[in-house]
């Protein structure tokens, strides 16, 4: 994989180029983009290469043209949803496990779910690493672990989520994100064991969608 | 007294939102949605499904505003919805997945016939080559100038590490400037 720290001093500098021409650069990298333009006389050559990309860059978006009757469609279809009588609902695994707080194990879950299901709970709501006897990749781990990311049905349980995780060598390594996302860590060591596992998440009943992130670098 | 509706912030629309303000979701999709539909369209290079996927986008804004905590931008929180519903149209359409091993691997553009035809200009010409762009490097790219995102809000958007913003940016630059060289302009970097 490349990496950044085999891009010299200028590369760099040059690579933040765009993030300062818009303002979204700040703390060391600015007061560095910002010496640069000071003391280099081709430093303003490069910002005015930045500036070309800017012009072209929005043109390019620009071009795209949104429907004109596109407010007026969206209307109809936000008409057709649930009023603000709606429940909130942040996702659907966050919104399972934020009930299953609430309620009594002995009442709703049985003891053994009930204990995988609070693991999970910890796996998403704690720092990775963090979590006591729950076998979840450490933060090392986790920084080149294959990944899939996952929104789950309204009809899934938490038992039957964390049991296959169990089952199939995967864990929660974060989420949920916006729309529900959980990025779920896959314990593949080849490609093809990866695909394989991926497919089955996608077959279970409890996926609603599934999309592959970074495979195992095997090449295979 | 409370501020006029154009006037409220993307965060204020948000919670009118998720108190059921119908009102507050279609400012928002109208301050949003132009940039939304064109990220979407570039994502994919379908309008119709990016037509599709932004007003999904919208929708989820609806159902899942009470869930938003303003840890990001609003905006920077909807494009990532609309990242993620991008690929998994993108899938169920048999797309191939890139990964970032494959970022390095930039086919050359530099002599396609729409460059030919922008020689003489110059903006024209980057127009052309930017569109030309991997799909993951255009991305960094159209999210740094043209929706304004930091190194560390692109991350977030693309679940992506930061360190690997950055590569795909210098790529990204670097295939611009090889490409304008080609194409005959002057260019002094990289």
């Amino acid at each position: 994989m490349s990496e950044p720290a085999k891009m010299s001093r200028r590369d760099e500098l040059e690579t933040l180029l765009p993030f300062y021409l818009t303002g979204t650069l700040e703390g060391e990298d600015l007061a560095a983009v910002e010496e640069w333009l000071a003391s280099d006389p081709a430093a303003a050559d490069a910002l005015a290469e930045a500036e070309a990309e800017f012009s072209g860059v929005s043109a390019a978006n620009e071009a795209v043209r949104p429907p004109a009757d596109a407010l007026a469609r969206f209307n109809r279809m936000l008409d057709a949803e649930a009023g603000p009588e709606r429940r909130a609902s942040p996702s659907t695994l966050a919104r399972l496990w934020q009930g299953f707080l609430g309620v009594p194990s002995s009442v709703a879950w049985g003891a053994a779910a009930a204990a995988i299901a609070l693991l999970m709970v910890q796996a998403v709501l704690q720092p990775i690493g963090s979590v006591g006897d729950f076998e979840i990749a450490g933060t090392e781990e986790a920084a080149d672990m294959p990944f899939v990311f996952v929104t789950f049905k309204p009809e899934a349980t938490i038992a039957d989520v964390s049991a296959f995780l169990a089952e199939n060598g995967a864990t929660v390594l974060a989420g949920p994100a916006a729309g529900g996302v959980f990025k779920i860590g896959i314990g593949a060591v080849t490609a093809a064991d990866y695909d394989r596992i991926v497919g089955l998440i996608a077959a279970q009943p409890f996926a609603e969608t599934v999309v592959p992130g970074r495979k195992p670098a095997d090449g295979g | 007294m409370s501020a006029a509706p154009s006037q409220q912030s993307d965060l204020e629309l948000v919670g009118r939102v998720a108190k059921g303000d119908r009102t507050a979701v279609r400012l928002l999709f109208m301050r949003h949605h132009a940039r939304i539909y064109r990220f979407v369209a570039r994502q994919t290079g379908s309008e119709s499904m990016a037509d599709d996927i932004a007003n999904e986008v919208f929708l989820e804004l609806w159902k899942q505003a009470p869930g938003f905590e303003g840890r990001s931008q609003v905006s920077t929180w909807l494009l990532g919805i609309a990242r993620f519903k991008a690929l998994s149209h993108l899938r169920k359409r048999k797309e191939e997945w890139i990964d970032d091993a494959d970022a390095a691997a930039v086919p050359d553009t530099a002599d396609t016939p729409e460059v030919a035809v922008m020689k003489d200009n110059k903006a024209g010409a980057l127009r052309g080559m930017v569109d030309a762009l991997p799909e993951e490097q255009r991305s960094v790219i159209d999210l740094a100038y043209y929706h304004a995102k930091s190194v560390t809000e692109i991350a977030e958007i693309l679940t992506i590490p930061v360190a690997t913003v950055k590569t795909r940016m210098f790529y990204a630059r670097k295939k611009l400037g090889e490409a304008l060289q080609a194409a005959g302009f002057e260019r002094g970097w990289p």
